[in-house]
Formats: structure tokens, sequence, C-alpha cells
């Protein structure tokens, strides 16, 4: 049986219901969402030719398969044959080291290897790092009586901030943004075939940059103490990480930190800004930053391509039969917006109990960025906070526009800010 | 009293303080936590945690 041929009792859904490429999903998907949590949580999609799993407990249950589902694209039945070995590229390989390609007992091991890079004191380390590049970016935006979020903030902090953390240098930081691009689009599964290896071919320079900075730390008497050093430096026992365990690890990073957060930051100020009243509690409470971001992500739901899972084996899951190397959606944004799990849903409220909560994921692949996101989107916001106290989105709304060709996010690309900056003459 | 350090995704049970908010007091061994006690940050089982020192 092929993919495509109706099986029993298969709940199904299509196009018409769920097409996240739509302008009007991407402007408002809630209606949406909300259909797919209340009446379709598990559907095979019959346009897209994958299952969706939209609800916060189902979603929460496949996040936390890991016997039965990988995030491991090589388990999808339309995968492209592996190579040998021998004409594998870089990118191939650091996607063979990387965290969603490895296997339970693997995976750990680099869990447990990278965690000190990623803990939370080392994070807060990077934010005295990074401090001044979110200075910097609100001293270019200076005191105007508007300016553009997704411009002047957005499109630059989060590329700056992780290419200073993996010690890109300034002058390179567009190159590093191309590397960035092309590693994301190098896996989005949804674009086309041929996109997809135009990216992977762009990204082997960024490859070839980051082994020769490897290689060169690694001849160091001391590899550093900075995000790539502790990855050199990290090992347990006799193990450690291989330069392509390394370079997996600056992939995750860039696809955690610099296009994702670009979003961080716009959803962050417009669901702000779009609430006065939580703006001012937060200014007032500051010890609920790091509940205001993951509300802020949870409400901004900004995500519009789902994640991927592929089924390891024949499993009926809720009431359906997912077949082995199919692929599933698992529509995470939908579940952050999912009334069964949250009261008023789409209601910003600091101040919420998120216990449960999915904004990174669930799991053994709980997304390892997540304290550098929270870096990176507390330091803004605190500035923000700190040179436009009373700032508004201009005509309500920010002239919001988007990005209606992004690869996975419903990607604002314009956020208009009114500032109410007092000026003194 | 031990700190335990979740594996994935770095967070600190201390024995010590426990979670009063999930009802688990302070001085609660890590063995004595539910068998089906998850990270609170994460959702991870209990296997994923190993003792941390400082």
């Amino acid at each position: 049986m092929n993919a495509d041929s109706a099986a029993p009792g298969r709940v199904e859904i299509d196009g018409r219901l769920f097409n996240p490429y739509s302008k009007d999903f991407i402007r408002s998907p809630w209606a949406v969402w909300e259909k797919l949590v209340l009446e379709y949580p598990v559907a095979w999609h019959k346009d897209l030719n994958f299952w969706v799993v939209s609800s916060h407990d189902a979603c929460t249950e496949m996040l936390k398969n890991n016997t039965q589902f990988t995030p491991n694209y090589k388990a999808w039945e339309h995968a492209p044959p592996e190579k040998p070995e021998a004409e594998k590229n870089d990118f191939e390989r650091s996607l063979d080291h990387g965290l969603f390609a490895t296997r339970t007992a693997d995976h750990l091991r680099l869990r447990k290897l990278t965690l000190p890079a990623f803990s939370k004191p080392v994070m807060g380390k990077i934010d005295a790092k990074i401090r001044h590049l979110v200075t910097g970016v609100f001293d270019e935006i200076g005191t105007p009586e508007t300016f553009d979020a997704f411009s002047m903030i957005a499109e630059k902090l989060p590329v700056r901030a992780i290419a200073h953390m993996v010690g890109v240098p300034t002058d390179r930081e567009a190159f590093f943004h191309e590397f960035a691009v092309s590693v994301i689009k190098s896996t989005r599964i949804n674009l086309p075939f041929k996109e997809r290896q135009a990216a992977m071919q762009s990204s082997l320079k960024g490859f070839t940059y980051f082994k020769e900075v490897i290689a060169q730390r690694r001849a160091a008497s001391h590899p550093g103490d900075d995000f790539v050093g502790s990855l050199i430096s990290a090992s347990e026992g006799d193990d450690r990480l291989t330069d392509y365990d390394i370079m997996a690890m600056i992939q995750a990073v860039i696809v955690a930190g610099s296009d994702t957060a670009t979003d961080l930051h716009t959803y962050a100020i417009q669901g702000l800004l779009a609430n006065p009243g939580q703006y001012a509690l937060l200014r007032q409470r500051p010890e609920l930053m790091e509940n205001a971001i993951i509300e802020l992500l949870r409400v901004g739901a900004f995500g519009k391509i789902p994640q991927f899972r592929y089924a390891l084996e024949d499993v009926e899951f809720r009431g359906q039969k997912i077949r082995k190397g199919q692929g599933i959606m698992l529509n995470l944004t939908a579940a952050w917006v999912d009334p069964q799990k949250w009261d008023q849903p789409r209601q910003l409220d600091i101040t919420r109990r998120l216990d449960g909560n999915l904004v990174f994921g669930a799991g053994a692949h709980f997304c390892i960025g997540t304290y550098l996101v929270r870096v990176q989107g507390s330091l803004m916001i605190q500035e923000l906070m700190k040179r436009f106290p009373d700032a508004e989105l201009l005509d309500g709304d920010g002239r919001v526009d988007y990005d209606y060709n992004h690869h996975n996010a419903r990607r604002i690309n314009r956020l208009m800010v009114k500032t109410n900056v007092k000026r003194v003459h | 009293m031990r700190k335990w350090i979740c594996i994935i995704c770095g967070y600190i049970y201390d024995e010590a303080v426990g979670i009063p908010d999930q009802g688990i007091a302070a001085g609660t061994r890590f063995e004595d936590l539910p068998p089906d006690w998850v990270c609170p940050e994460c959702g991870s089982p209990k296997e994923s945690f190993e003792p941390h020192v400082e």
C-alpha cells in the first residue's frame, strides 16, 4: 500500500483545512489550529502526505516517545538513499553526528558531553559577553519617533550574538549569516530537493571555516573558555567530542539561536507592546522575565511548518495506524495554544504557570539552545524597557507584515514601534 | 544532601531545597522522588539525572 491510499478508519485532512503556506494562515492561524487540536488531534494530511499531530497531549506523548518515533529524517520512507561514508561531504558528516541523527545511547553521550557548554551558568557568562551587542543595536536605533523592530533589532541581534558566541569575527558576519541560512534550509524537508541540495552546497565553505577554527584551537596550548573552547575541552573519562561532533553542535546553535531567535525578538516586542499592562508589569517585576519569555513565545506561536518526526515501526497512536517510515508533522505551535491545556490560550499572562509547556519541546530532544534564547531575549527586553518604557505599536498593530516565503516561520518582516520618547529641546 | 543534574536540559534538583511548588518538600532525596517523576524543565525521566558536583 502506498502512502497516498486511504486506510480504513484513518482520520484525514487536506490543504483546505490546513495549508501552512497560505497567506491567510500565516497572518492568522488561530482558527485553523483550534480546529486541528479539538477535532483532528492526529490526522493524515492527504496533500502534504504527512501525519499532522496537533493537540498538546498528543504532541507531549510523541515528543517523549523516542523508541517509536525519531527526528532523524533518514527513517523517512522518502529519504534519499544513504551515501557511502567516503562520498559524504562535511555537511552530511556533521549531520550524522547531530543530536537528531544519533541513536539513544549516543544522543545521551552527546548531551552529557555538551552540557557544560550549554548549561545555565555558562549562558550566564554569555550574558556578559553579548550585552554590549544588545546595547549597540539600541544605540544604532537612537531615539526616533518610530523604528522597525524587525530590521533594527530582530534581523541584526541573533546573528551577531551567535557569531560572537562561536567566535566569528565581526567582518565575517555576512558570511556567517549565509552559512546559518544554508544550514537551516538544508535540513528542511518541506523544501524541494534541489533547493535543499543548493543550500547544502552553499553551506560547505562554512564547515571548512569551522574545521579550521577547531584545528587552530586544538593546536593551541589552551582551547579557550568560550563556547567552542568548552566543546573542545569537554570530556567524560577518555571520551571527547570529535570535530564533527563539535560542528554538529555549532549547527545546532545556529538553528536554535540565529534564525529562530529572529522571531523571538519580533514576537516578544509585539506581544509586550500589544499588551501594555503586561509590559508595565514586567518593568515592575523583572523577576518574571524568564517566565515572560516562555509565555511570549507560547502566545506568539510563530511556527508555520511543524517539527518533523518519523515512525521507526508500525505504531497505533491515539487510534490511528502510523506505518513505519511515514513522516509526521508535530504541530507544536498549535499545541502551545491548545484550549484544552491553557485557559484563555491567546491571552498573554506573564505570571501564568507554564508547567508542562512545550515551548522548547520536551524529552530527549528538548531544545539545547533554550538558555541561550532566554539570555538573548532577556537582554533585548531589558534594553527595550529601559530605552522605550512608553513604547507602543504604531497604528495599533505596528503595521505588521510577513515574509510569506519564509521556509518555516510566520516571519514578521515589519513591526513598527512608536517610541513615545520625550524629546528634550 | 546532594544535587542532581538533568543531562538533557541542565536542570538541577537540589535535595536540600526540593520543589515546594510541586509539593516536593525540602530534604526529599532524589531516590525518594516517585518513579514517574519527570524533570520539571524538559519532561525527561529520572534516568536522565546524574549526581551533580559544582
